[in-house]
């Protein structure tokens, strides 16, 4: 353990070199994300928000990968360059993959050959949070799916139960897979399941996921679903939309526009 | 018929000690003193409680925070004076940053493995 | 009593050598998988359940047709099964172990198993499993050893036995059925979505835990000249010939729902295991072999000419056994991971890590039905002597 500490600061760029810089001066002090004291003073009301996305897929149809690499790099999700061992929050994959049961005979070719956004879909009646057998997935007062990665126990029965193929399992220490670390935000640790967080912790900041705020076509908009006058709902009722596999009964939160 | 009597007894006493054990835990979490109000407070002012009592229940304030702001989102301590402060471990390590070891100084010393900087970046570690 | 585990011939000890052999590899495969991570398992990101799973799900099975013993018995009154009896209950201890060992050897942090206690979660399906295995080993465990031990001294069983007998009846059946809950509940695993997965997991439980309950009476009689009564194995024949062919029925019953209503997800599961998948079809010959071992032992089962000689009956019992290792220890888990949820197929091979560890969690589970046996059977022959 101690040999991969030491390999994940050097590939930090760090180590005990920049603590005697520090000491002597050459350095400023720790630069951890600094705690600032925001709006949300009193404990959350439960329900009162529901956070949703809307991607609009018409918008989002070229080969960049800024959300990704974005999410990825906020959440210091690992990247081991293999299948078996992927960690991902968020991903482009194709249209029969991302929507299996949706009708695709006789659509156009540019609808099933454009590229669709993937991520957790934060659902109102989550299948995962079920099948948990410690509560460390739970679904939030403000409709996040959340992961306590301080209980999580590995049994991997979430990723059984999600039938959207959004939950990554740290096979191996995912340190070893970070290339350029953001101190932000913690890691995760070999042994537990991890995915999308909605970027709850850029939310209580009053902050846009880092998706929303990276995507170049602003193909992603963010909001609360329980707010009638809020933009996503506004879009939702204005445009069709559709959810992935809307029949299981998950309810989710990511809309798509087609 | 008095060895089966032993395994039942043993059994049912392991049980009991099992559960006592797992409730015991349970309630010196939840019943865990909160930070006193008047002892200490001056010499450390700019901590959420006074020194000796940091040294003893970090652990514990750190857990009750994680529970809080993870599992309930009551991300907000208000200190004994009156100060608001960020449940965060952040809160802790940007206040005391001008030693990169003030964790691990004592750590070491004790023997003691917090598995905290498994995910969490630690001072030692960061830029 | 259990001192009597510790005397025995030379066999006995090259035997136990063995297995500790095989414990001590598992073991330090194990502790291989702790230092890097389950990454050195052929589980991934799509298939992310394995072998320890899938030998979980099979040794429940195993576990929980002890009942098909103790209903003839207690419930009957067969005294055909008075020498099986006891068999029965102890393969259940051992099955029992080695379904918890696999639960732990499949977690990716075992440090933290008792958080399921903790937190405790009644809407999660794994919560009821760890109860209801825990409490099925320790109701095993005291009645056989509390009636053996009655034995050994010439006397009745105590009064409080009979009841936790019973109890372990209805609770046979609780582990296999929550055992299926685990699958059956979860939405986007089209081949576990079914309503019969628990009776069809009772039915091939009682299948090849009956027929494995045969081998082990046979073997008995060879080493150990412990002969547990040919009547009551022709007896156990035709109970496990009963349930493989509701198991096979069952299985059959599940081909026509997917392909006569024609969904494709009801459809790809069964797909890829029996015929192959967009040019993926690994577990194709697997499948066959299980269907074919299943069917052929059903025939030499049923026939009462056959399974009356020793050597068809071991046979068909053993045909029967791989057949249902196979359907529920390779085909089941996997089946419901490829395709994906998002259709992709992903196919899995066990590694050798993950092999030699499920190795030596079948030999502790051996280890204990060894000792556990050689208690029994010197207890019976003092008795007899």
């Amino acid at each position: 353990m101690n040999e991969d500490r030491r390999s994940f600061m050097k590939k930090a760029g760090i180590g005990l070199l920049a603590g005697i810089g520090s000491a002597a001066g050459l350095f400023p002090a720790l630069s951890l994300e600094k705690t600032v004291f925001p709006a949300w003073d009193e404990k959350p009301e439960p329900g009162k928000y529901r956070w949703g996305m809307l991607i609009d897929t018409r918008k989002c149809s070229g080969n960049c990968k800024e959300c990704v690499a974005a999410c990825h790099f906020t959440h210091n999700v690992p990247d081991f360059g293999n299948r078996k061992d992927e960690v991902k929050w968020i991903w482009k994959s194709s249209y029969e993959n991302v929507f299996p049961t949706a009708s695709n005979q006789f659509q156009s070719p540019e609808v099933t050959e454009r590229p669709y956004v993937a991520l957790c879909n934060h659902c109102a009646e989550p299948p995962c949070t079920k099948a948990c057998p410690t509560e460390a997935t739970f679904r939030r007062w403000d409709g996040i799916v959340s992961m306590d990665y301080h209980r999580c126990i590995g049994c991997r029965f979430c990723m059984a139960a999600c039938p959207y193929g959004s939950r990554s399992f740290n096979w191996r220490d995912p340190r070893e897979g970070i290339k350029l670390a953001s101190t932000d935000y913690p890691t995760r640790m070999q042994g537990v399941v991890e995915k999308c967080n909605f970027c709850s912790e850029r939310l209580v900041k009053g902050l846009d996921p880092a998706c929303v705020k990276a995507c170049p076509e602003q193909a992603l908009v963010f909001g609360d679903l329980n707010d009638q006058d809020s933009e996503i709902r506004r879009i939702l009722e204005s445009v069709e939309t559709m959810q992935r596999k809307p029949e299981l009964g998950t309810k989710p939160s990511v809309f798509y526009i087609i | 018929m008095t060895l089966i009597k032993k395994i039942v007894l043993t059994a049912a006493g392991l049980l009991i000690m099992a559960f006592a054990g797992i409730y015991a835990f349970r309630y010196e979490e939840s019943s865990a003193e909160k930070p006193a109000a008047a002892a200490g407070a001056a010499d450390s002012s700019a901590c959420i409680a006074s020194k000796e009592y940091m040294k003893a229940n970090h652990m514990r304030v750190l857990g009750e925070w994680r529970h809080s702001s993870v599992r309930e989102g009551n991300r907000v301590h208000v200190a004994p004076d009156g100060r608001k402060i960020e449940k965060s471990m952040n809160t802790c390590l940007n206040c005391h940053s001008s030693n990169r070891m003030f964790c691990f100084n004592c750590h070491m010393y004790a023997n003691v493995k917090p598995n905290c900087w498994n995910c969490h970046i630690s001072p030692m570690e960061a830029p | 009593m259990i001192e009597k585990a510790l005397k025995g011939s030379r066999n006995y000890w090259l035997w136990i050598g063995l297995l500790l052999l095989c414990i001590a590899a598992g073991f330090s495969a194990f502790s291989r998988q702790m230092w890097e991570g389950l990454t050195v398992t052929g589980m991934g990101r799509d298939v992310s359940w394995g072998v320890y799973i899938a030998q979980f799900t099979f040794l429940v099975g195993v576990a929980a047709s002890a009942v098909m013993v103790v209903i003839p018995y207690y419930l009957h009154n067969q005294k055909a099964f008075g020498k099986t009896v006891i068999i029965g209950e102890f393969m259940a201890v051992a099955a029992t172990i080695m379904c918890m060992l696999f639960i732990l050897a499949d977690m990716g942090r075992p440090d933290r198993v008792l958080n399921v206690l903790l937190y405790p979660s009644p809407h999660a399906m794994v919560f009821w499993d760890v109860m209801v295995l825990n409490g099925y080993l320790v109701i095993n465990i005291v009645s056989a050893w509390a009636v053996l031990g009655a034995e050994r001294k010439g006397v009745p069983p105590p009064a409080w036995v009979k009841p936790v007998i019973y109890l372990s009846i209805p609770w046979a059946f609780s582990i296999h059925t929550v055992t299926a809950f685990l699958y059956a509940g979860l939405p986007g695993r089209h081949l576990w979505l079914t309503a019969v997965l628990a009776p069809r997991f009772l039915a091939s439980a009682f299948a090849a835990g009956t027929s494995l309950l045969i081998l082990v009476t046979l073997i008995l009689k060879k080493t150990a000249g412990y002969d547990a009564g040919n009547e009551a194995r022709q007896k156990l024949a035709v109970l496990a010939a009963y349930a493989g062919a509701a198991n096979f029925f069952m299985i059959g019953t599940e081909f026509f729902t997917a392909f006569y209503s024609n969904v494709p997800a009801h459809m790809h599961g069964l797909q890829y295991l029996f015929f192959g998948l967009e040019g993926k079809s690994a577990l194709v010959p697997w499948m066959w072999i299980s269907v074919i071992a299943g069917i052929g032992s059903l025939v030499v089962l049923l026939n009462p000419k056959l399974r009356q000689k020793t050597g068809w009956l071991m046979a068909a019992c053993g045909g029967m056994v791989l057949s249902i290792w196979i359907d529920k220890g390779v085909g089941l888990i996997l089946g419901g991971f490829v395709p994906s949820p998002l259709e992709e197929i992903v196919e899995y091979s066990a590694t050798f890590t993950e092999m030699t560890v499920t190795l030596g969690i079948w030999a502790v589970g051996i280890l204990v039905l060894t000792m556990l046996l050689k208690v029994a059977v010197t207890v019976k022959k003092e008795q007899e002597a």
